[in-house]
């Protein structure tokens, strides 16, 4: 009886005290979002402070702006001629460890940014390297024919060429506007199309950020959410900006699912364009919330250097990626001088 | 003579080989290199997070690989809020394998949590966590606690049902055989319970790939089938040795009983585990009532031995001690996949010596179980089961 107990007392033991697990040789630390120290004998799984693999770069994209081959028509008219191409077979490396099957234009999400002036020929030649059927539809004005939504172009390799006048003056959106939408939108067919006024806007540093969101999983919620596509990028690569001097942004709102998504900046506040199309601003604040393809352009100067956040104060997108930092440095080319604008 | 004999058994083989040659070839044929006969389609990769424990200022996850393809995770979540964590060993997961995620997190007690793991193409699973509670830390103090719990509710109870022996010495054939048959309807409720726990328990934390309700079903008859070949083992070699017939079907009993209060254990001790007061508490109460009529199941078929009372207190053990095992079981290593193993083999033992006692009672009973005092029995068995079963 003793016999039998001891012996089942024994088995409990090493059942309830698993045997350890293997000698590990390494250890990693990781800080979290609250300051605490891990230590750890596996790998660390961390969208902010590893460093990103990615293959897009969103700091390249932040300050790209495409304006086209400019040539100049008969009657004086600048025409601009851009070349887009769009895919939908690539896998892309979207936050560290996650695999997601992008569709782009040019190869990227968000696809380029094309910038003209108002008044320009506009001439975008579109390619469709994809399998399935894509177009290119713009906001803004327009004949009916190229819309984009009537003239589906077939895959593997059909062409057609957009042609419009540029305008009206603003931040416009462009997307694929092939049935199921959602589905061509979301998995990235879409990109910012600038129209800049005749009269030039003030210089500024400039940026465009698309906000935008992936849905990884196909259960129409987005995973992740981002300025510019990678979650967390800009939190883990500050953009670097200078005090006293002038910052554009041209923001547009291409989540899907959501109703609502929003800009909030730290320690600041900016003065806010509507869609750009106006030139005095209708807003001077520190938050604004945009729905679907809402877009508009902010402007703000940083007087004191140092970190600063932006993100969404819809938080819950914030705490899925769509946060950033600008590292404001101090301006050593006394700014006293320079005069933005009349 | 001797040629023939050899080339006949070499016919005998040959004819046992070749079917089975041909079975191989047929099964090279679909699944081989090369063919395309079978297309199964595309293979989603799955994990099941099959434990989640609320720790100082963290959230550990275990997670297996229960897909059928391996996976890398990618991104651990709470509340579907993107956490940075850790994964030990490695975020390499091959089939079945398992690995913890630890998720730094300032929790809150008693509040839910849905803690999500991401892999890396990009799919998300998750699991709701209906009020956290600090994981048990094993400690000796704990193991008294849940040796105290499973006394309480596995021997004492059982004990207190033995009581009934004088009682029942005492009675007539016909109230014996009452006695008898209510037992097997009180086991056949215990059974029934099991199978119902066993089945919940899958569906609620057990991977797809388990199989749930085929796994219940094999572990149940494996084990009634064992168990059945040894009983019987155990009663034919009664007739020649010290222990007698009924001495051996009380030990059955017992050892069918004993796996059910592990089951029982386990239960309260993943209960205590998982933080939930109120149901542990009622699971103990329940338990402890249920299984003094166990001990009337152990008694009934002894009471007309003599000199009893050391093998009645060692079924006893045998049938209540099992519960404090299963308590620090289902306290400190609580795994869904162990959880409706053991559950399953109680069902099987306990269907087993149901059908031992109906034999028994048959043989003894002029061949006969359709009187009213088995009928009764098994039906007033199955109703104190229900009630009792109506305050867990």
């Amino acid at each position: 009886m003793i016999l039998a107990i001891t012996i089942l007392i024994g088995i409990s033991v090493i059942m309830i005290f698993p045997i350890g697990s293997q000698a590990q040789t390494e250890e990693n630390i990781f800080v979290t979002h609250s300051g605490a120290v891990v230590k750890t004998t596996g790998e660390v799984l961390d969208p902010l402070y590893t460093s990103a693999t990615v293959e897009f770069d969103p700091m390249e994209y932040l300050r790209d702006f495409n304006y086209g081959r400019i040539s100049q028509l008969e009657d004086g008219t600048v025409l601009r001629e851009y070349t887009i191409i769009a895919n939908d077979d690539e896998i892309m490396e979207v936050s560290p460890g996650i695999f997601y099957n992008v569709w782009t234009f040019n190869g990227t999400v968000p696809g380029p940014t094309i910038r003209a002036t108002e008044g320009d020929i506009v001439r975008v030649k579109f390619i469709n390297n994809g399998e399935k059927e894509h177009t290119i539809h713009f906001h803004g004005i327009h004949p009916a024919g190229m819309d984009g939504v009537f003239e589906p172009v077939g895959g593997n390799g059909g062409q057609f060429v957009y042609e419009f006048e540029a305008g009206p003056v603003g931040v416009h959106p462009y997307h694929c506007h092939v049935m199921p939408l959602e589905e061509h939108i979301v998995h990235g067919l879409y990109g910012v199309f600038i129209v800049d006024p005749k009269e030039e806007r003030p210089p500024a540093d400039e940026m465009v950020m698309v906000l935008n969101g992936l849905d990884t999983d196909f259960d129409t919620e987005n995973n992740f959410y981002a300025a510019n596509t990678i979650p967390f990028y800009y939190q883990h690569h500050p953009i670097q900006i200078n005090t006293n001097e002038l910052i554009r942004i041209y923001v547009v709102n291409m989540v899907e699912f959501d109703p609502i998504n929003n800009f909030h900046l730290h320690g600041n506040l900016y003065k806010y364009y509507p869609t750009g199309t106006d030139i005095v601003p209708s807003f001077y604040t520190d938050m604004i919330t945009l729905s679907q393809t809402e877009r508009g352009i902010m402007e703000f100067e940083y007087q004191y250097p140092g970190k600063y956040l932006f993100h969404a104060h819809k938080v819950e997108f914030s705490e899925k990626g769509w946060v950033g930092i600008f590292m404001v440095n101090e301006n050593k080319e006394g700014t006293e001088d320079v005069k933005y604008g009349s | 003579m001797e040629v023939s004999n050899t080339s006949s058994k070499g016919k005998l083989i040959a004819s046992g080989v070749i079917p089975f040659a041909f079975l191989i070839i047929l099964i090279a044929y679909i699944f081989g290199p090369g063919s395309e006969l079978l297309d199964l389609g595309i293979p989603l990769p799955e994990i099941t997070m099959e434990k989640v424990d609320f720790l100082d200022s963290e959230i550990q996850v275990t997670v297996r690989n229960t897909g059928p393809i391996s996976v890398e995770i990618a991104m651990a979540d709470v509340n579907d809020r993107i956490q940075p964590a850790a994964v030990e060993p490695d975020r390499y997961l091959e089939r079945y394998e398992t690995a913890l995620v630890r998720i730094p997190f300032e929790w809150n007690d008693a509040e839910p949590y849905i803690v999500g793991i991401t892999i890396e193409d990009g799919t998300r699973f998750e699991k709701e966590i209906e009020a956290a509670a600090p994981a048990l830390e094993p400690s000796f103090e704990l193991l008294g606690f849940f040796a105290i719990i499973g006394t309480y509710v596995g021997i004492i109870p059982v004990m207190i049902g033995l009581l009934w022996l004088p009682f029942i010495k005492r009675i007539s054939k016909q109230k014996y055989h009452f006695f008898l048959a209510l037992t097997a309807g009180l086991l056949l409720f215990l059974a029934i319970d099991s199978v119902e726990e066993a089945l919940d328990v899958s569906n609620e934390s057990l991977a797809g790939s388990f199989n749930g309700v085929l796994l219940v079903a094999t572990v149940l008859i494996l084990s009634f089938l064992g168990l059945y070949y040894t009983g019987e083992k155990l009663v034919s070699r009664a007739k020649s040795s010290r222990i007698t017939k009924p001495v051996a079907i009380a030990l059955m009993i017992s050892i069918g009983i004993g796996l059910h209060n592990f089951g029982e254990g386990l239960a309260i001790g993943a209960a205590v585990g998982l933080g939930s007061i109120a149901f542990s508490t009622f699971l103990i109460i329940g338990f402890a009532l249920h299984n003094t009529t166990e001990g009337l199941a152990i008694a009934a078929p002894m009471s007309r031995e003599k000199k009893v009372i050391g093998k009645l207190a060692a079924m006893g053990l045998i049938a209540g001690a099992p519960a404090i095992f299963g308590a620090w079981i289902g306290g400190f290593v609580y795994s869904p996949f162990t959880s409706v193993v053991f559950l399953s083999i109680g069902a099987g033992a306990i269907f087993q010596v149901i059908i031992t006692i109906l034999k028994w009672i048959r043989e003894q009973g002029d061949k006969n179980l359709s009187s009213a005092a088995v009928a009764s029995g098994f039906a007033i068995g199955m109703v104190i089961m229900y009630l009792t079963s109506i305050l867990v």
